[in-house]
């Protein structure tokens, strides 16, 4: 790994982000989510405080639109367009090329993240615990589109993968708006999601479980990653 | 000692044998040319000097470097290549394009503005690239490859599909880098081009080299023994160069009967036709 090569990669990442409508307009889905969501009061409660399912979908949605579906578009676009191997023929290697392109999209995440959490402004966010649980979550959703990213070959083919990926592991607090019952199997399996303990650390009632079942997804993710790495290798 | 030795290379893709016993060496601020038509293995060939195949057999030496090397950054920083799908990030200036590869070669700043005055498009520097022409983008993309003025220049069909003005630009600019002292190895279909440029070429057909050597040497060693001559009346005689015509040619030489004589030397096209049984097409 090589800093000077990442950060060149970064620059040309993220002049590329900010020039690519689609990726740039993925930043403000959830600040225009969060303008819509403190207009209208969506789910406040009798004191104003936005529930954590709100703030949960919210986390979701700037982590699965920005942060995975980012960097598998950037990923699948250089594939597509042939410049991904132009940068392997030069002496930046796979990591310099992951790490720059994963620097423009986690600043993006965070941009976006900041703004509408802001723009929200609920009470107690911005605690250790949250952030933690943030990091995870992004460090899941992060992995997933690098390892799905190495594998698909268009931009096209990411909309298979982005859809339900982002309805998923993005929308998952939506699923109590399908499944009514609260001791439904689909709600119970929900809980074990990511986004679902981040909802768990933010109401104050998290142990050590959300954590390591966050751990877990971010290790099922890493493997992930391996998995395309080796896939892209063999397939050389 | 040859900058690049290639000896035996095999390479094969599951049951398909892509390259058998290729053999050959390229010396030191040479051109050379590998010809041969589509799906002959040139481009396997320049992968597997590249690093981006492996060998399946035999041994292949570039710059000092053994193939088993190929990935180390030295030799990765030596090498510069033009492939036939080389792209470049339309949505950006042709400065961004280029100052991210003199930033990934650690090239020396001033490089970018340096290559573009060498292909003649520095006023282009500002530009997105998806405002130039094909022929503007070829010549970016070779800029690209030796933006860090490489040692070995390996060039997949560089000039193909591209309008003569440019074609001819980047073979004054392929003639200045091997003056400078560029080792060059490049692959056409183009035998004009091959012609001009190349000090010595292969006829690779199916895998295997079929000849070599430098493109005058191998036109004589495959010449036809005749003479065409083109008489001031219009008529066009072609004769043996025998010493039973030797008063026929002299009578059309020295008494001012014909309008042209030409001894039968064939093309290098003409020559590959010759020896693969093959148009290089």
């Amino acid at each position: 790994m090589n800093m000077t090569r990442a950060m060149a990669i970064f620059e040309k990442d993220l002049k590329e982000f900010m020039k690519n409508m689609m990726l740039f307009t993925s930043v403000l889905i959830p600040i225009l989510m969060a303008v819509f969501f403190s207009r209208v009061g969506i789910g406040a409660g009798a004191e104003g405080e936005m529930p954590p399912e709100i703030l949960g979908i919210l986390a979701g949605v700037v982590f699965s639109a920005v942060l995975f579906s980012g960097i598998m578009t950037m990923i699948a676009e250089e594939n597509e367009k042939d410049t991904l191997r132009g940068l392997l023929q030069s002496p930046a290697t796979i990591i310099d090329i992951i790490l720059g392109k994963s620097m423009v999209v986690i600043l993006m995440t965070v941009i976006s993240l900041v703004a509408s959490i802001v723009i929200i402004s609920p009470e107690n966010y911005w605690t250790l615990e949250n952030i933690i649980s943030l990091v995870l979550a992004g460090m899941f959703f992060l992995n997933m589109g690098i390892g799905l990213g190495l594998v698909v070959k268009s931009v096209a083919t990411t909309s298979v993968y982005i859809i339900p990926i982002m309805f998923i592991f993005g929308f998952t607090p939506y699923i109590e708006m399908l499944i009514t019952d609260p001791d439904s199997i689909g709600i119970k399996i929900a809980e074990y999601f990511p986004i679902y303990q981040h909802m768990f650390v933010l109401e104050g009632n998290a142990g050590a479980v959300e954590f390591i079942v966050l751990a877990a997804w971010v290790a099922v993710s890493f493997l992930l990653v391996l998995w395309a790495f080796n896939k892209r290798k063999n397939d050389e | 000692m040859s900058i690049i030795q290639v000896n035996n290379l095999e390479k094969t893709f599951g049951s398909e044998r892509a390259l058998a016993g290729i053999t050959f060496n390229v010396e030191r601020g040479q051109i050379f040319g590998l010809l041969g038509p589509s799906g002959s293995g040139k481009t396997t060939t320049i992968k597997v000097m590249t690093g981006e195949l492996k060998p399946s057999d035999g041994d292949v030496n570039v710059n000092n470097f053994n193939y088993k090397q190929f990935r180390k950054n030295d030799y990765v920083s030596s090498l510069g290549i033009l492939s036939d799908k080389s792209s470049l990030y339309e949505r950006l200036t042709v400065k961004d394009n280029l100052e991210l590869f003199r930033k990934l070669y650690n090239a020396p700043k001033g490089s970018v503005e340096r290559v573009l005055k060498d292909v003649g498009l520095e006023s282009e520097i500002d530009k997105p690239v998806s405002k130039l022409s094909k022929g503007m983008k070829q010549r970016i993309l070779l800029c690209k490859a030796v933006i860090h003025r490489p040692a070995i220049l390996f060039l997949d069909e560089p000039t193909s599909a591209l309008d003569p003005t440019t074609t001819e630009k980047i073979h004054d600019m392929l003639e200045e880098l091997r003056d400078e002292g560029t080792t060059i190895l490049l692959t056409t279909h183009n035998m004009d081009e091959a012609t001009r440029l190349c000090d010595n070429v292969a006829f690779l057909y199916q895998g295997v080299i079929q000849d070599s050597g430098a493109p005058a040497e191998l036109r004589h060693r495959y010449k036809r023994n005749e003479v065409h001559i083109t008489y001031t009346d219009g008529t066009v005689k072609t004769v043996d160069r025998t010493e039973e015509n030797r008063s026929l040619l002299d009578n059309v030489l020295f008494n001012e009967e014909a309008v042209d004589v030409r001894t039968d030397f064939p093309t290098l096209g003409e020559v590959f036709k010759k020896v693969t049984g093959k148009e290089l097409v």
